[in-house]
């Protein structure tokens, strides 16, 4: 047993080590991170012009002016998000690579903005949104990479323009730019030309039809969730980040699908997906942290004799409400720990199937698209995520239950080893 | 002045940490500037530190900052997990001060 894990442990930091220094996908979550104030502003906004009942209590017509007026605040936000990420991709690549930053950002939005759409059902001189927000999100993504590797190798091959001594640093910078930039651009214009020849008309539809539908097809899913949700579990095991370094992969994938349910809650028509970036924030992460231990925490109070433990519980208790749980992950321990791995590892694939079933069938509403930040406590986490629901509360309360159940025998076998040890050593 | 600067994942469980570890040095009669980052700012707040220590669950960015340590001559450690867990902050607190003789 001891090999097989050290066996694991030695091929698992590696591949934590490779997918988190990554350039591209850590620039791929820095960038996200710079969109986040964003979407998180954006989805207030989103919560309240969909107060519950408000309809009702000044009457439709008040209501749909009250939605017209705080509009605006989620459209210039929440719904073109690509642009921020891209933005911010490219930032912060460009400064990985020590590039003038600022100039990697505007690079990577403009090659997009050449490769997005410019007219509108027949209106030219627009740019639609909807290629501006999750739909252009892969592209995007590709094209932030690519357009700063361009930006880099044209500076690399310095046919840029010399300003004479004495010329100030901001002059000198922006003509320096001037052919790199000038170039990735053009080769831009020429791959939306060459697309405009083919059946897709613009590079847009066809990364939307050949790469980002399929792929958000797949991640929707119920089996590929469950992997990525047995996977953040197994890298946690390990005492590593294993949220952060799923996300890298699959935070495109959420975010794509979140903003599909987005646009439909707005529209009011129906939610297409279940999962989505906030099924995993909300409904695994937002219950105590990953691996949902404020279960373990609660369980802690109602069944630990452990002096060690009930310390633990005490410690471990205020942040987790906020769903930081390292003091536990570290403490109880969880990591390396193989009393615990089952429950670890089967709580939150359980808890994926149980929510996953219960918005399928209906019992729950879908989560509306709105990004709760997942230090968000339970219960107001999932009452938000769900668009106001109750419901969503209700469901986190019965995942809450069963999380509990299944760590009972394991942390009471636990609990009770730490406790002998302890009375072992009073004598 | 020593300054000590602590990075995670977002820089929420390490600023737990980070309390602990003032009390701790508060005890000592010390006076030191201890400060919590999210994982991508690290690099950035650098400069302004005397020692980085990373959040054991982060451990695998620390080829990534030692680079860049090496740069203003900042040493890089991960913070033993079993102090991590117990927010241990005078056991972190003399680690941060070892590395820094």
């Amino acid at each position: 047993m001891n090999t097989f894990m050290e066996f694991l442990e030695r091929s698992l930091v590696p591949i934590a080590d490779k997918m988190n220094n990554n350039r591209y996908l850590t620039a791929l979550r820095d960038g996200f991170m710079v969109a986040l104030p964003l979407i998180i502003f954006g989805s207030i906004f989103v919560v309240i012009a969909n107060l519950p009942f408000l309809d009702r209590l000044i009457g439709e017509e008040a209501f749909a002016t009250y939605q017209d007026a705080l509009g605006p605040a989620s459209a210039a936000t929440l719904s073109i998000m690509g642009l921020f990420v891209i933005i911010g991709i490219g930032y912060k690549l460009a400064e990985r690579y020590e590039l003038n930053a600022i100039y990697g950002g505007v690079v990577a939005l403009a090659s997009f903005l050449i490769l997005t759409p410019q007219v509108l059902e027949g209106v030219t001189g627009v740019i639609p949104t909807a290629s501006l927000g999750a739909q252009g999100l892969f592209l995007g993504i590709f094209t932030a990479f690519v357009s700063v590797e361009l930006y880099r190798f044209f500076v690399n091959k310095k046919w840029t323009i010399k300003m004479p001594p004495g010329v100030p640093d901001a002059v000198a910078n922006s003509f320096s730019a001037l052919i790199p930039i000038s170039l990735t651009l053009t080769l831009f214009l020429v791959v939306r030309i060459i697309f405009s020849y083919t059946p897709f008309g613009t590079v847009q539809e066809f990364i939307y039809t050949v790469i980002q539908q399929p792929l958000t097809a797949l991640g929707s899913g119920l089996p590929a969730t469950i992997i990525a949700v047995m996977l953040i579990q197994v890298f946690w095991f390990f005492g590593l980040h294993g949220q952060i370094i799923v996300n890298s992969v699959f935070d495109p994938i959420w975010y794509a699908l979140n903003d599909e349910n987005l646009q439909a809650f707005m529209a009011g028509t129906e939610l297409p997906n279940v999962v989505t970036k906030q099924f995993i924030d909300t409904f695994l992460v937002g219950m105590g942290g990953s691996g949902m231990t404020l279960a373990v925490i609660i369980l802690i109070f109602i069944i630990g004799r452990s002096r060690q433990v009930k310390e633990l519980g005490k410690l471990g208790a205020p942040p987790g409400i906020f769903n930081v749980n390292e003091p536990i992950i570290f403490g109880l321990p969880i990591i390396m720990n193989p009393m615990v791995i089952i429950p670890w590892i089967i709580a939150p694939v359980v808890v994926t199937i149980i929510t996953y079933l219960a918005m399928s069938i209906g019992f729950v509403p879908k989560p509306a698209g709105i990004i709760v930040p997942w230090t968000t406590p339970i219960f107001l986490s999932g009452f938000l995520a769900t668009g106001n629901a109750w419901q969503g509360a209700v469901l986190q309360l019965v995942n809450l239950i069963v999380v509990m159940l299944i760590w009972w025998p394991f942390l009471k076998v636990m609990d009770k080893n730490y406790y002998e040890k302890e009375k072992k050593e009073k004598k | 002045m020593k300054n000590i600067l602590l990075a995670c994942s977002s820089g929420m469980s390490t600023s737990l940490l980070v309390s602990k570890m003032k009390e701790a040095a508060e005890e000592k009669g010390m006076e030191v500037n201890i400060w919590a980052v999210a994982q991508d700012k690290a690099v950035s707040e650098l400069e302004k530190a005397d020692v980085l220590l990373i959040g054991p669950q982060m451990r695998f960015m620390k080829k990534k900052y030692e680079e860049a340590a090496e740069k203003v001559g900042v040493p890089v450690d991960v913070i033993d997990p079993v102090a991590y867990g117990r927010v241990d902050g005078k056991a972190v607190l003399e680690k941060a001060l070892e590395l820094m003789d």
